[in-house]
């Protein structure tokens, strides 16, 4: 396979972990996942350049979870659970309980400002890619950035930052 | 210039992504080093992209589980259709638009009455497509390779020039064809898929019919569309899931054909 088709490949692994960051369920999460990737080879041939195409698979994640959101309000609100943590490569302890305060943290955010801290701190999103990616302007993204970031850095109390300084 | 220009909150925060050029880079750096409250919150932010990208480290690392595998996805795609073949078998209404002016819908068996002309032609393609596009190891009788043999064979069944046009330019390639019995005698169907597996059909037989540019068939299946019409005395119809590329590609084909007569 060339093309397309192994570009998003490649980006499996990225929209896995960003769906889990959203929704934290792993099955939920790969459902999105499933749907994202079902509605990417339904609409490749909408694509008429060789551009990346990372930001076009968030920006279909991003639109079927939106409306997976509305839906489920409907039917009444989902709250992610804060323990189920990934720990694949066995974090310390402590290390584990400070992440779970920054998830905690992170929960506590609106979704709007939850998707824009996540793209581009863990998926290294540019903040044109991002505001393309939300359907914002640029200045929608940093005003949301700078906000999501102040209440994570309260929400933490001092921050995580001299724990994970010893840590390291 | 650049050692004026001030410091922007929202330079802090492309320093902590790295997504400054060189020289802000450096001019940032040097005004964290006098500020240390900004240093605070900077070292913070910057903790905490470390912190989030550690976290769901381990889910990107972890392998890709075989329900996601692209090319198992591809090929489902298919067979997940035949399932519902005879539920659209039994459903299948063609609405034909002849020429201009009013279309006329046409119920499969409502009445005991065949269809005729095009519509008899538009519902054969239908039954071709469904029977044939969705059979994953023997969709075709002859195959890309025999091209030449497979369009002197359906020439020769229908006793018309038939080929396959090409169809590369529009990202489909010829997967082959067959021969397929109506109530009419032969008709010849052509198939192709693109790069994500999907596939199309282009049904041809004679056809004593006489209309004008290219129809819309409404085939009540909201995953395929089709396109018809006639060309000195042969019919055509092209089926496949793509509304708007499928239409251009009877544009196209149509037009192919114009040159070649």
């Amino acid at each position: 396979m060339a093309g397309p088709i192994s570009d998003i490949e490649a980006c499996i692994p990225a929209l896995r972990r960003y769906s889990y960051a959203l929704l934290r369920s792993r099955n939920d999460a790969d459902d999105l996942v499933h749907y994202t990737l079902l509605r990417a080879l339904d609409n490749l041939h909408t694509r008429h350049d060789d551009s990346d195409v990372r930001p076009w698979l968030f920006t279909i994640m991003h639109n079927l979870f939106i409306s997976q959101m509305r839906k489920a309000k409907v039917r009444g609100r989902h709250l992610p659970t804060t323990d189920d943590i990934p720990n694949a490569t066995g974090p310390a302890q402590e290390d584990s309980l400070r992440w779970r305060d920054m998830l905690r943290a992170l929960d506590s955010l609106p979704e709007e400002q939850r998707s824009v801290v996540l793209l581009v701190s863990v998926e290294d999103l540019s903040y044109a890619e991002t505001a393309r990616v939300l359907g914002v302007p640029i200045g929608t993204v940093m005003s949301r950035l700078s906000r999501a970031r102040e209440r994570l850095r309260v929400a933490t109390d001092e921050g995580v930052r001299p724990h994970l300084r010893r840590v390291k | 210039m650049t050692e004026l220009a001030p410091i922007q909150e929202e330079e802090l925060h492309a320093f902590v992504d790295n997504l400054l050029e060189p020289d802000r880079r450096e001019a940032v750096r040097r005004y964290l080093s006098e500020q240390p409250d900004a240093a605070a919150m900077v070292a913070d932010f910057q903790a905490q992209r470390d912190a989030l990208r550690s976290i769901f480290a381990p889910i990107a690392a972890a392998p890709v589980p075989p329900a996601l595998n692209l090319s198992r996805l591809i090929e489902e795609r298919l067979p997940a259709r035949r399932n519902t073949f005879w539920r659209q078998a039994a459903s299948i209404v063609l609405a034909l638009g002849i020429g201009g002016g009013g279309g006329w819908l046409l119920h499969a068996n409502t009445d005991g009455n065949s269809p005729t002309g095009m519509a008899a032609l538009a519902r054969e393609a239908v039954s071709s497509h469904l029977v044939y596009a969705s059979d994953k190891r023997r969709p075709v009788e002859l195959w890309a390779p025999q091209r030449d043999d497979l369009a002197r064979w359906l020439s020769n069944r229908l006793n018309r020039p038939v080929a396959p046009p090409d169809l590369t330019e529009l990202g489909y390639k010829l997967i082959g064809g067959r021969l397929v019995a109506t109530d009419r005698g032969p008709a010849a169907l052509f198939m192709y898929d693109n790069e994500a597996g999907l596939r199309m059909t282009m049904f041809v037989r004679p056809v004593m019919a006489q209309t004008t540019g290219i129809h819309r068939v409404d085939v009540r299946d909201k995953d395929t569309d089709g396109f018809a019409w006639v060309e000195k005395g042969i019919g055509y119809m092209m089926m496949g899931p793509e509304d708007k590329l499928l239409e251009r590609m009877a544009v196209h084909v149509k037009r192919q054909l114009d040159q070649a007569s």
